[in-house]
């Protein structure tokens, strides 16, 4: 297949085809960005609860990851609320995945023998999904461009067999690839739609519910009946129903936490609660899979 | 005699599990070589890249001799079973089987021959062995094995003698093949010799040689900071980082704008170091400059990298600068209520709870270091405003120092900016020791809050686990005590620290707190006489039965006496004592209850009336010197009375009939132990 060549410049778009496209041909599930507000692409079901149990899985998808405290309402141009991420998630990790993925470099314009791509020692860790991996992040000169992770664990369980996880970070590769120094100049389409057009006004909003409007009473109560209803259903033993309202709560923390209402005593214990209602989750979920 | 090479090839292993792969590595095999009775070149070495960990060991013979063996089977009593299996496992015959007497009983034996065993066959069997022996601080699996190493391993070639060692370590077949890209995995290729291999992987420029890769680092650098007329710091632990995170290193020298050089220096030099691995440069006057050192992996022929590198710092530094400006003016007295919101930690109040304490401490310790209350009691305040700060959210490692800026910029009085910036100063053993009277004070009582702390609410470190560092905060604070000779009343200020907590309605106990932190207190003073290379006898006489107040003194003493240990005034003082205090030991067993002194009427010769007068010369010489006592002098007066003791034990017999005279002579005995003491209780030093 034919990609895009460097003479012209890919776009963000065509960053993302070209991406599923090679990951597609790979093998991989290309599914479509999961339906709740989630922290990352890692949160996505067909990564945690997938990489769960023995059976061998290959996916890819685009999730927009909302992290409520990175906003800046769209003054600072590296950071963002909202942001996109490419992940792929491979069961068992293959042994060529290094090869596949320096090769999915170059099917979005970057020929890894002219930069210093490098893999520097990263180990990742999720306290609210009881999850932890080791690997790297993937420097691309000096920049870094995505996160390499074999899951060692996921849900407090122990991963076997053990999948990889490659999120790339489309919003800086993008960046690199196109040569610009600000997020919001980056060109969405051939059409010159930039990144600003279609989301400056969304960070600048959501900046200010996340960090000034968010109704705090409401959302402590919220979190409440999302855990109840979490526990419930973990009861009942429906996993993926259970998984959802479990990444509500996981949500709701992040805009309480952004909002400062949140004491540094009381985040542990949050994150604490939240990893205890996706650990019970993952039992349920392995459970159904033998 | 032949060479042994191995590489294990692996997906990118991590700078610090590499070093410690390699040291592993050659730990294990030397173990093995030796003992199995295989001469080899000790002189051997192991190297590695991200992707390869070499061994190579020459001079080897292919072959050894092992000398012939009784083997004991088992015993004759024992079932018929256990002799066949003893044959079976031999690979002998039943003929061949003796029975012998031993102090045990009486067993079955088999005697093997001497015989010639080949190297490679030994190799073979154990280097599985030796591989597994390997530890790893963090290791991983993947796919589907049960195999734990750093990072992926993908093969292993393994030669002896140019041949090929054939051997399985979990699922993977040793070969003489490895890969040459290291990216793709792919180019296979045999190598039959450590030196081909080398050669072949010179010209395509990688070195696997990590201490080459160092010096030709190193040559680059310095090659361009001669013609630039730039310094780099010696930064020992982040150039180790970057020589085994590359294999093939290009310096390159890059620069950022010079307006981010307003932002403060320290931002800057962490942005660089800590989260890029570049090294920054300063000028002969020690600024740093807006030139920057990348070393890349590969030969920079596009310029793609240097740009790369420039743009990503360009981004980090306008973030850094962006907070700087925001930060630096949101005034810092008008923050601190806000520290009511942040959690200092969990059942030891909010960072505001926490600096009134050290503001009552600091000004308490301020009457002693003669400096003024005020100055510290608003560093005291100020202090913490910086942890509510976006710098430091970006940036924890540099907390306290941002706080430093800020002050400065408000117009804050020197000496508090500095005592602000240094407060978390000592950090351990290794890390830099404020000097100044207010930093000093400031971190004095930063350290006692959270010890007095941590007890209170009973989070003392196990003897495994020291989860906050307990024991790191107590190293640094015998350090500010020791080092620089600060004449404070410990014992006190643990009670004030106390006091300030109760008047927060803490219930703590007073006594138990001062209890156990006194003697975890000194257990660190001992780790640190330790660290400093005293002799661990003289470090238990030092601290025997010591207070809290005299860490000084105690740290004092005995590098006075380690010192002087081997010269005469060392040598003879414990040598009087030595021979005094024995005499004792073995006397006082005969129960004599001593007095404390001698009676001079009852002396019969010169001999005692000398000895007795030269202890009452050094009793008067202890009395006089007080505070500013020499103890090298100390030293040189007790091994004065050498001379008098020794005549003494030349000429009198301590053992008389007359058993008052005889208690009288011992009495005199224990005045010189006694009189000794004043310097420390030398009972514990091995002659």
């Amino acid at each position: 297949m034919v990609y895009k060549t460097k003479k012209k410049t890919l776009s963000f778009q065509d960053t993302i085809f070209n991406l599923q496209k090679y990951w597609s041909k790979k093998g991989c599930v290309i599914l479509q960005p999961y339906d709740i507000e989630v922290g990352a692409g890692t949160f996505h079901p067909a990564t945690t609860l997938r990489s769960l149990g023995p059976k061998p899985w290959k996916t890819a998808y685009v999730q927009p990851s909302r992290r409520p405290t990175d906003g800046r309402y769209g003054d600072n141009p590296n950071r963002l609320q909202h942001y996109y991420q490419f992940q792929v998630l491979i069961k068992p990790s293959p042994k060529e995945i290094k090869k596949m993925y320096l090769n999915s470099l170059s099917s979005i314009g970057i020929n890894y023998e002219e930069h210093d791509i490098r893999f520097v020692e990263d180990d990742w860790e999720s306290p609210t999904l009881g999850a932890a991996g080791l690997g790297w992040e993937v420097w691309c000169d000096g920049m870094e461009v995505t996160q390499f992770t074999y899951f060692q664990q996921m849900a407090g369980v122990e991963c076997k067999p053990v999948s990889v996880e490659i999120t790339y970070g489309l919003e800086r590769l993008c960046m690199f690839i196109q040569n610009k120094k600000s997020v919001f100049d980056l060109i969405w389409n051939d059409e010159g739609i930039t990144y600003k057009d279609v989301f400056h006004k969304s960070e600048k909003e959501f900046s200010a519910y996340n960090f000034e409007y968010a109704n705090t009473d409401n959302l402590f109560k919220i979190f409440e009946m999302l855990e109840e209803e979490t526990k419930l259903l973990v009861e009942k033993k429906i996993s993926l129903p259970a998984y959802d309202q479990c990444l509500k709560c996981s949500h709701v923390f992040n805009i309480l936490d952004a909002r400062g209402v949140i004491s540094v005593a009381q985040r542990a214990e949050y994150i604490a609660r939240i990893r205890e209602l996706t650990k019970s989750i993952g039992k349920v979920w392995i459970e159904s899979q033998s | 005699m032949s060479e042994l090479f191995v590489e294990l090839f692996s997906e990118e292993i991590p700078a610090k599990l590499q070093i410690n792969a390699r040291n592993e590595l050659k730990k294990n095999i030397k173990n093995f070589l030796i003992d199995s009775q295989i001469k080899f070149n000790e002189n051997f070495n192991v190297y590695s890249t991200p992707n390869r960990l070499v061994l190579h060991v020459d001079k080897i013979p292919n072959e050894i001799k092992l000398n012939s063996e009784e083997i004991r089977g088992p015993n004759v009593n024992a079932p018929e079973k256990a002799l066949e299996g003893f044959i079976r496992s031999n690979n002998t015959t039943l003929e061949k089987i003796f029975k012998k007497s031993t102090e045990k009983g009486e067993f079955y034996f088999f005697k093997k021959e001497s015989r010639k065993i080949k190297v490679s066959d030994l190799l073979e069997k154990n280097l599985s062995e030796i591989l597994t022996k390997i530890t790893w601080n963090k290791s991983m699996k993947w796919a589907n094995y049960d195999l734990y190493w750093g990072r992926p391993l993908k093969s292993i070639l393994a030669i002896f003698n140019k041949k090929p060692l054939n051997f399985v370590f979990n699922h993977i077949n040793s070969s003489n093949k490895t890969f040459t890209d290291k990216s793709l995995e792919e180019g296979l290729k045999i190598f039959n010799n450590f030196n081909s291999y080398i050669k072949f992987f010179k010209q395509k420029g990688i070195l696997i040689d990590q201490d080459l890769r160092k010096k030709i680092i190193q040559n680059k650098i310095n090659e361009i900071i001669n013609k630039k007329n730039l310094k780099i710091e010696q930064n020992e632990r982040l150039i180790d980082e970057i020589v085994n995170i590359v294999e093939k290193p290009a310096v390159i020298i890059c620069d950022f704008d010079k307006k981010f050089l307003n932002v403060p220096s320290e931002i800057l030099i962490t942005t660089m170091q800590s989260h890029q691995k570049y090294l920054p440069t300063f000028d002969k006057k020690n600024n740093l400059t807006n030139n920057f050192f990348v070393v890349s992996d590969i030969k920079d022929t596009k310029g793609f990298v240097k740009l790369g590198n420039e743009r990503v710092i360009e981004a980090r530094l306008s973030d850094a600068e962006f907070f700087w400006e925001k930060n630096k003016t949101q005034n810092l007295v008008k923050q601190v209520d806000k520290l009511k919101n942040i959690n200092y930690f969990k059942g030891l109040g909010s960072y505001f709870d926490k600096i009134q304490r050290m503001r009552k401490l600091s000004s308490l310790i301020s009457d002693d270091f003669l400096i003024s209350k005020d100055k510290i009691e608003i560093a005291s305040s100020i202090c913490k405003v910086d942890l509510m700060s976006d710098l430091v959210g970006e940036f924890p490692e540099l907390q306290g120092i941002v706080g430093g800026h800020f002050a400065k910029f408000q117009g804050f009085d020197k000496e508090v900016c500095l005592a602000v910036s240094e407060q978390y100063l000592p950090n351990g053993m290794e890390s830099k020791l404020p000097k100044k009277m207010y930093s000093v004070a400031l971190s004095l009582s930063d350290k006692l809050d959270s010890l007095v702390g941590f007890f209170g609410i009973n989070l003392k470190p196990s003897s495994s686990k020291d989860p906050y560092a307990i024991r790191r905060m107590a190293i640094s604070l015998v350090r500010l005590i020791v080092e620089n000779e600060t004449k404070i009343k410990l014992k006190d200020l643990i009670v004030y620290t106390c006091s300030a907590y109760r008047d927060q309605g803490y219930d703590f106990d007073t006594k138990k707190i001062q209890n156990e932190l006194s003697d975890f207190i000194i257990e660190r003073l001992k780790n640190y006489l330790k660290e400093k290379k005293i002799r661990q006898d003289i470090i238990e006489s030092s601290t025997f039965l010591l207070g809290l107040d005299d860490l000084l003194k105690a740290y004092k003493k005995s590098l006075c006496l380690n010192k002087n240990i081997k010269k005469e005034i060392g040598f003879e003082t414990i040598a009087v004592y030595k021979r005094s205090s024995n005499i004792l030991n073995t006397e006082e067993k005969i129960s004599i209850e001593t007095l404390g002194f001698a009676d001079p009427g009852l002396f019969k010769n010169d001999y005692e009336k000398k000895l007795y007068k030269k202890i009452n010369d050094i009793r008067k010489y202890f009395l006089s010197t007080g505070k500013d006592e020499n103890y090298e002098e100390s030293l040189k007066i007790l091994s004065s009375i050498k001379n008098e003791v020794n005549d003494f034990f030349d000429n009198v017999i301590v053992n008389d009939e007359d058993i008052i005279i005889k208690k009288n002579r011992l009495e005199l005995l224990n005045m010189l132990c006694k009189t000794f003491d004043n310097y420390f209780n030398f009972s514990k030093i091995e002659a």
